[in-house]
């Protein structure tokens, strides 16, 4: 049968088209909704704060979308296992939750040696989480290797009410499980900040 | 059979004024109460005071309307996202062809001018004649565009406006200026000396480029804000149009635009070669599409490289961004992303590998095209290799996580960009074996030249293959830059062997011209397959590009609150790409037809055989008058 050449030429290039539509269904499908604002009230208990947090990152904080936790290897931020832990020693003269606060509010701050700066600002656009979602962030990270200090009343440097914050007591204290802070106490005072990829 | 058509129709209209009278009759006696009516008024009923009171209701209500600022309009059926993606993209693909002709259109024709070659300005000329359809298609895409966003997104478009209102004037006037330059261009062939007429085309050239800058000005802006308040107020235009990306994209741009017109005008030329009646038709469409496809894969080799930079600086602004592209929800984009280019690759291979057949004394070189095969297979499949896998529980649990033991080493940067940068060099191979075709070196140092060539690719080889095994074993920071060096040495490799070639092969002995038209038919058909890979391309790289803000139209600035701030699935994304792709070679074909129309006899009035022609004759004309 002699087909006209210009129905081949259509057929080919409806086939070809085929053929890369069904590519596209071939990888996962996935459908990535706008972040959610989960909501937070200041009389949350830690363990709450910790699981709000951990939503928070796996959400509207992105965090996921660059830190992993339980990997090794080829990375190309900071693996997140176990910072509740070494937080409190990446910088001298920093508590854990000062350092996580830095890391968040000023991540260029500190660089985890062998990585590159790159790590937004997270409380601006484009992931603005608020003040009481960073205090929950930091409360889950603090799970990862340790235990949650941080409270709803914390005060923190960087935070809209952080300059206006009482000096802090060592969050060495908060650490020994003197309870939850209250406003005036935990990290307070020194600036936290990053591992670009806190 | 008229009478009973009339009949019929009278009957039609005495039924429909019989349900008339009948209606009027009913509403006449509807219920009037006298109890109710004032005296001195004229009798109302009920259902009549009750439409005026809804009526003076309406009134009192559009008069205290509030006015609102739209901030969102609905498009029917497919919605407001998928309406402006598709003229956007209908729009980009146009414009892209219409920018990327009369670059190479110039250089071909400035090529016949300077060799004295007719072929060369004839076949100029034939690109041009796609033009000046598809530039009108591109306005009307543009306009189609413009009022889809001034509708549909009437909040973003006024804020858009408020940060680039100063760079609109200019750009109506370069459309204006390009129209100019393109019908002076088109038209002016053959009536200009050679200069002016070069000289236009080169005015066709900046005018349509800057036009572009100032597109991408507010595309790349929506993808990397700068020049603006942290509200979003504007700080300075200047500095809005100068934002990250945009440099790296007109670079992108402008190469990959060159490669697709290239491959559209090659397509173009397949579709007259299938066609052809005569061996000269066939002899110049085969060459005309040759060259389209020079042009083409010339201008696609390097595009990966700019894809680095582009890549780069949206890392540079925003790493979030960056990871979100290549590590986030757009990661397996590139996967399909490595399917097109390895088709695009194994096409433009294979177009060569045929085109070997029509010159005399090349078929020696084709015992080397199943190793180059071999290459372009291995490395495609690598490029194609995802890093995790889709898989069950028990698979998981098997491999041990959702990378798989040995193939997901395959599926990280080092193994894609080495596998890309060997794709290149290989290419190149296959490029160069089809230009020494039938050749034979007369100068002194032929062997020598050979030996050096030969060590240049092996020495930029073993770079790549070097640095891309070493990337596994050190940190991020330093892996990172390791794409640089290696995106060097293939760049320096195919310049060099191009330079040392030239030299090479001035004054060979050729054992025959190439037998233009000779080629199997097949060949016509992977330049209209590439064209159509290409095309595709441009449509899913168009909605990573877009798509990467998520739920912005202007990423951290503006934020997207509408029914369609989500990020579709990757198969949604193919299917609208698809339906684009498809309604634009139903628009481009028909652009091709108006093309050949050129060639074709007028129209005269078919005249029965044997018949008199009643039309007067001049002569006769005349003696009436």
């Amino acid at each position: 049968m002699n087909v006209p050449v210009s129905l081949r030429i259509a057929a080919l290039a409806i086939a070809t088209t085929a053929f890369y539509t069904y590519v596209g269904q071939l990888v996962p499908q996935k459908e990535v909704q706008p972040p959610v604002e989960v909501v937070i009230s200041k009389d949350m208990k830690p363990e709450e704060m910790a699981k709000v947090g951990r939503e928070i990152m796996d959400g509207k904080g992105l965090c996921f979308t660059c830190h992993t936790v339980g990997k090794s290897g080829a990375l190309r931020f900071p693996d997140l296992d176990g910072i509740g832990g070494r937080a409190a020693s990446r910088v001298p003269g920093l508590s854990d939750v000062e350092y996580l606060a830095q890391s968040l509010y000023e991540p260029d701050k500190y660089i985890v040696p062998g990585f590159n700066p790159g790590m937004p600002v997270i409380s601006k656009p484009p992931i603005g989480l608020t003040d009481d979602e960073i205090l929950a962030v930091i409360a889950y990270l603090q799970t990862l290797g340790g235990t949650t200090t941080v409270t709803m009343q914390t005060k923190i440097n960087g935070s809209a009410g952080g300059a206006e914050a009482p000096a802090a007591a060592p969050a060495a204290a908060a650490s020994e499980g003197t309870a939850a802070e209250p406003a005036a106490d935990a990290a307070g005072s020194a600036t936290p900040a990053q591992e670009p990829g806190q | 059979m008229i009478k009973k058509g009339l009949a019929a129709a009278l009957l039609a209209l005495l039924g429909l004024a019989a349900i008339v009278g009948t209606s009027k009759f009913l509403m006449d006696r509807e219920y009037k109460s006298p109890a109710l009516t004032p005296p001195g008024q004229t009798a109302e009923t009920p259902r009549d005071r009750g439409l005026a009171d809804q009526r003076a209701e309406q009134e009192k209500a559009d008069k205290e309307k509030p006015y609102q600022e739209a901030e969102y309009r609905p498009f029917p059926k497919v919605g407001s996202r998928v309406a402006v993606w598709v003229a956007a993209q209908l729009h980009l693909l146009f414009a892209a062809f219409v920018l990327a002709v009369p670059l190479f259109a110039l250089i071909i024709e400035f090529i016949g001018y300077r060799t004295k070659d007719p072929r060369y300005d004839r076949l100029a000329h034939e690109f041009t004649k796609l033009l000046s359809v598809s530039f009108s298609l591109t306005a009307t895409f543009g306009a189609m565009l413009t009022f889809g966003l001034i509708i549909l997104y009437p909040k973003f478009t006024n804020y858009l406006v408020s940060v680039f209102s100063p760079t609109f004037l200019p750009y109506v006037g370069l459309f204006f200026f390009e129209a100019f330059f393109l019908y002076t261009y088109y038209y002016g062939w053959g009536k200009f000396s050679p200069r002016v007429h070069l000289l236009l085309g080169l005015g066709l050239n900046v005018v349509g480029t800057a036009i572009m800058l100032i597109a991408n000005a507010w595309l790349t802006f929506m993808t990397s804000p700068s020049g603006i308040s942290e509200t979003g107020a504007l700080i300075s235009t200047w500095d809005a149009v100068r934002n990250f990306t945009w440099m790296p994209i007109n670079i992108h741009r402008i190469i990959a635009n060159v490669a697709f017109g290239g491959s559209v005008a090659a397509a173009y030329a397949a579709f007259k070669f299938l066609g052809a009646k005569t061996d000269e038709e066939r002899a110049h469409y085969d060459w005309m599409g040759y060259i389209g496809n020079f042009v083409a894969i010339c201008a696609f080799l390097p595009l990966p490289f700019a894809g680095y930079w582009l890549a780069k600086e949206i890392y540079a602004y925003s790493q979030t961004l960056g990871l979100t592209m290549m590590g986030g929800a757009f990661s397996w984009l590139f996967i399909i992303q490595a399917v097109l280019i390895g088709n695009l690759f194994l096409g433009a291979n294979y177009y060569l590998w045929l085109g070997m057949g029509r010159i005399q004394g090349a078929q020696h070189f084709q015992k080397y095209i199943k190793y180059l095969l071999i290459l372009v297979a291995l490395c495609f499949m690598v490029w194609a290799t995802p890093r995790s896998i889709i898989s069950t529980v028990s698979e998981i649990r098997a491999m041990g996580g959702s990378s798989h033991p040995a193939l997901g080493f395959l599926g990280v940067m080092s193994a894609k960009n080495t596998a890309v940068n060997i794709l290149i060099l290989t290419t190149y191979v296959s490029f160069l074996l089809y230009r020494r075709g039938g050749k034979t070196p007369t100068v002194k140092w032929a062997k020598t030249g050979n030996l050096a060539q030969l060590g240049i690719f092996l020495a930029a080889a073993s770079i790549v293959l070097f640095l891309g095994v070493y990337g596994y074993f050190v940190e991020a920071s330093v892996r990172i830059a390791f794409s640089i060096p290696q995106v060097l040495s293939v760049l320096f490799a195919m310049v060099s062997v191009t330079v040392i070639d030239v030299f090479l092969y001035k004054n060979a002995e050729q054992a025959g011209e190439p037998r233009w038209g000779q080629i199997a038919p097949i060949s016509q058909y992977v330049l209209i397959f590439i064209a159509v890979t290409f095309t595709w391309l441009m449509g899913l790289m168009g909605y990573v590009r877009s798509g990467l803000r998520q739920h912005w139209h202007v990423y951290g600035v503006i934020r997207d609150t509408s029914v369609d701030a989500f990020t579709p699935t990757l198969g949604f994304a193919t299917k609208v790409v698809s339906v684009t792709v498809l309604i634009f070679f139903l628009l481009i074909s028909f652009v091709f037809w108006l093309a050949s129309l050129g060639g074709k006899k007028d129209w005269e009035p078919r005249v029965k055989e044997g018949a008199k022609n009643n039309l007067p004759e001049p002569e006769d004309l005349g003696a009436a008058v």
